[in-house]
């Protein structure tokens, strides 16, 4: 097996950071254009991620476990975050019946 | 190192109480508990120890802001049995999460490594957004929470790839190996590692609302219970000023040429802004937002700088920026729960009625305005003087208008309390505990105006 | 050669999945999509020889995360509703403003060249051992402080998802 994975040809480590990039561009559009508060919150995952492959492209071309490390802890904090953002869009929804960020128009911007 | 394990004890104790129901002891118990976490902090004065590989540094840098940060919490926990004396149950969940996120904000004041400094805002972070909706069946409450996650966790996103660019370069998360990377390749660092540095800047000054990411603030401070902002508003910017300091301090002080630009523009902006919009409000706790972000341009001053005194500045700055925001917030939930609103109209003829909560609010009011020899002059006057010590001149010049500007807003709530006929409002009943407590602070902040020199040479 | 097209087979999957996340018209698909994306990147580790890091990715993402996305789209009936339009104006200059950052940080990435670059397929690190290690001898302090974190994370969903009298 080591011998087959040997000769996988390399993989340039700048195709990942462009790769990662484009995935926190997209990220980035999608929490500016989007008004549902859940796809916002997706859009911020997909931010999370690229960061996440980021880290971990770097972390395995440098041969050093720090980076998958980071990755465990962004993981974790993800996790967290899911788990308060969705029960605070469950909050919102019991009181205004919407998740519509514009509908969230109270307070003056 | 001290701190944060006394603190988690305490914090699991809050709970524990809560569960059995006994409301009763649980305010003694955090009071008493922060003293001796206090007491167990400053104990380590002096000693210099590396945590667990450099992940947490024991410097007196740490040290002095969690002191700050403990006395802050502890200010806000007196005032707490005023704001939450109608509530019947024992609130032990609210208490703990302050108790969390002070943990947070103690990390961010003590990392030695990216990871930690990601952990700590994190779970000062995560324990905000949940305190801002804290308020559950309050429209705006909810509202200020949702916009304080969304944005909060967009900006943990920038740090993230930020701190994965600078990872990247330099091959290490901790800062000391970091520095000694830049150090060794001062010519030769990739253009990849300074848009780190900008990703990571734009994460941190969305943590210290400095416009152009301001934007969540007035909502957020707005929205949610006035308490939580009064906590919210000083903790959070004392912890991640002082994480954004020691970033700097220890990680890019050898590149500091290149961020100074960066948080010039940042200070400049921060300082117009925010001392312009705080003048059109009429909502006092809305113009406490903006004062809050025009007081973070302030702060930036000393990183920007970053003179031998740069340190101390800071602290002082912090702390007197933080005892004069609470004792004001203490007077707002005051009259607020008497008068039903915000609005500068609330305060017409508060001095005739209650002596004491106007002048409290009026020695606040003028710290925060700079007006000597209160705290806040003493600490603007010394922030500006590090910045001139550094040679940034247009920088002080923008400071000085914009304290000037702010005079007008801060002056708005004395002039509406000592000079307004009372139209209908009655006399506001307090407790005798109440007072005395908004006495012993605004007595603080008068007499931590003479001594600067004390603070600012502790570090 | 085989490696390469895995590569540009993955991250043209992940790139469309992210895409269809924000032109999907319904939250439900916007979902799936993003499960999709996570599914790919989960290949990029395995490619990385990151093999725990894809497991506990698709643990962590696809199995909880996913999950609790998909229980609160299903729970609060927020299929129906489908998708707010935003002004156009409004979508143009967000498009413009994330086009401008991917340019950017091209441009920076353009020039870069990392000289100690050596083959990821044939180090060990991603495995469960060498990890195991790191993360409990010079990364316990973290990971200590990660209980305080979910614990706040616990105590406030509680908090937040119980329906209490004032």
């Amino acid at each position: 097996m080591p011998d087959a994975v040997q000769n996988l040809q390399m993989i340039p480590l700048n195709d990942y950071i462009f790769f990662c990039s484009a995935l926190f561009a997209i990220g980035i559009i999608g929490v500016l254009i989007k008004r549902n508060a859940l796809v916002i919150f997706m859009s911020v995952e997909l931010m999370l991620n690229s960061a996440n492959l980021l880290l971990a492209a770097f972390s395995a071309y440098r041969n050093d476990p720090a980076g998958q490390i980071f990755v465990f802890f962004i993981m974790v904090v993800a996790a967290a975050e899911v788990a308060i953002g969705l029960a605070l869009l469950v909050m919102i929804y019991r009181s205004t019946h919407s998740i519509d960020i514009n509908a969230l128009n109270k307070l003056k911007w | 190192m001290n701190a944060i394990i006394a603190l988690s004890a305490l914090a699991i104790l809050t709970m524990f109480f809560g569960v059995i129901q006994k409301k009763s002891v649980l305010l003694p118990l955090i009071l008493s508990g922060l003293i001796i976490v206090f007491f167990l902090n400053v104990i380590e004065w002096g000693t210099f120890k590396h945590y667990y590989n450099e992940m947490f540094i024991a410097d007196n840098f740490n040290i002095a802001f969690t002191a700050a940060l403990i006395l802050t919490t502890f200010l806000v926990f007196i005032f707490s049995a005023l704001y939450y004396r109608t509530v019947k149950r024992p609130l032990e969940d609210i208490y703990a999460l302050m108790l969390f996120s002070l943990i947070g904000g103690i990390t961010m004041a003590s990392f030695g490594n990216i990871t930690m400094l990601f952990i700590g805002i994190e779970t000062l972070s995560i324990s905000f957004y949940i305190l801002a909706g804290s308020k559950k069946f309050d429209v705006a409450s909810n509202e200020a929470a949702l916009k304080y996650f969304l944005t909060g966790t967009f900006a943990t996103g920038f740090l993230l790839f930020g701190m994965a660019l600078i990872y990247g370069v330099s091959g290490s998360f901790n800062l000391q190996a970091i520095n000694s990377y830049i150090i060794a390749n001062k010519e030769s660092i990739p253009t990849l590692f300074y848009a780190g540095m900008i990703l990571v800047f734009v994460g941190m000054a969305f943590k210290i609302a400095a416009v152009p990411f301001h934007f969540w603030a007035p909502d957020v401070y707005t929205g949610s219970p006035t308490l939580i902002t009064a906590f919210m508003s000083t903790i959070g910017k004392v912890a991640s000023i002082a994480a954004f300091y020691r970033l700097i301090s220890i990680t890019f002080l050898n590149v500091h040429d290149f961020s100074v630009d960066i948080l010039m523009l940042f200070a400049i902006a921060t300082i117009i802004v925010g001392n312009l919009s705080a003048m059109t409000q009429d909502n006092m706790k809305r113009m406490l937002a903006y004062s809050g972000i025009s007081n973070s341009g302030y702060l930036l001053f000393a990183i920007i700088a970053m003179g031998p005194k740069s340190a101390g500045t800071l602290l002082y700055f912090s702390i007197s920026y933080a005892i004069a925001t609470i004792t004001a917030f203490a007077v707002i939930m005051l009259v607020r729960e008497e008068r039903g609103t915000f609005s500068l109209q609330d305060y017409k003829g508060l001095a005739k009625q209650n002596p004491v909560e106007a002048f409290a609010m009026a020695v606040a009011m003028m710290s925060l305005a700079g007006i000597p020899p209160l705290a806040g002059f003493m600490a603007k006057y010394n922030i500006f003087s590090v910045a001139m010590n550094g040679g940034y001149v247009w920088l002080v010049i923008v400071g000085v208008i914009g304290s000037m500007i702010s005079v007008f807003y801060y002056f708005k709530p004395i002039i509406y309390m000592y000079f307004h006929r009372a139209d209908a409002h009655k006399k506001i009943e307090t407790t005798k505990a109440y007072k005395i407590h908004i006495l012993l602070v605004s007595i603080l902040l008068i007499i931590l105006g003479f001594l600067p020199g004390l603070v600012i040479g502790l570090l | 050669m085989l490696s390469k097209y895995i590569f540009y087979f993955l991250s043209s999957v992940a790139i469309y999945a992210a895409l269809m996340v924000l032109i999907s018209k319904k939250p439900i698909h916007s979902v799936l999509y993003l499960t999709l994306a996570f599914f790919a990147i989960a290949g990029h580790y395995i490619l990385l020889n990151a093999q725990f890091l894809a497991v506990v990715h698709i643990i962590v993402y696809a199995g909880a995360i996913m999950v609790l996305f998909l229980f609160t789209v299903m729970l609060l009936n927020l299929n129906i509703e489908g998708e707010f339009p935003k002004k156009n104006i409004i979508k143009f200059a967000a498009v413009i403003v994330g086009g401008l950052i991917l340019i950017t940080l091209i441009g920076t990435f353009r020039t870069y060249d990392l000289e100690i670059i050596k083959n990821p397929t044939l180090n060990q690190i991603g495995l469960v051992k060498n990890l195991g290690k790191v993360l409990f001898k010079e990364y316990l302090l973290p990971f200590e402080l990660c209980s305080i974190l979910f614990l706040a994370a616990m105590v406030g969903a509680v908090m937040l998802g119980k329906k209490d009298i004032q």
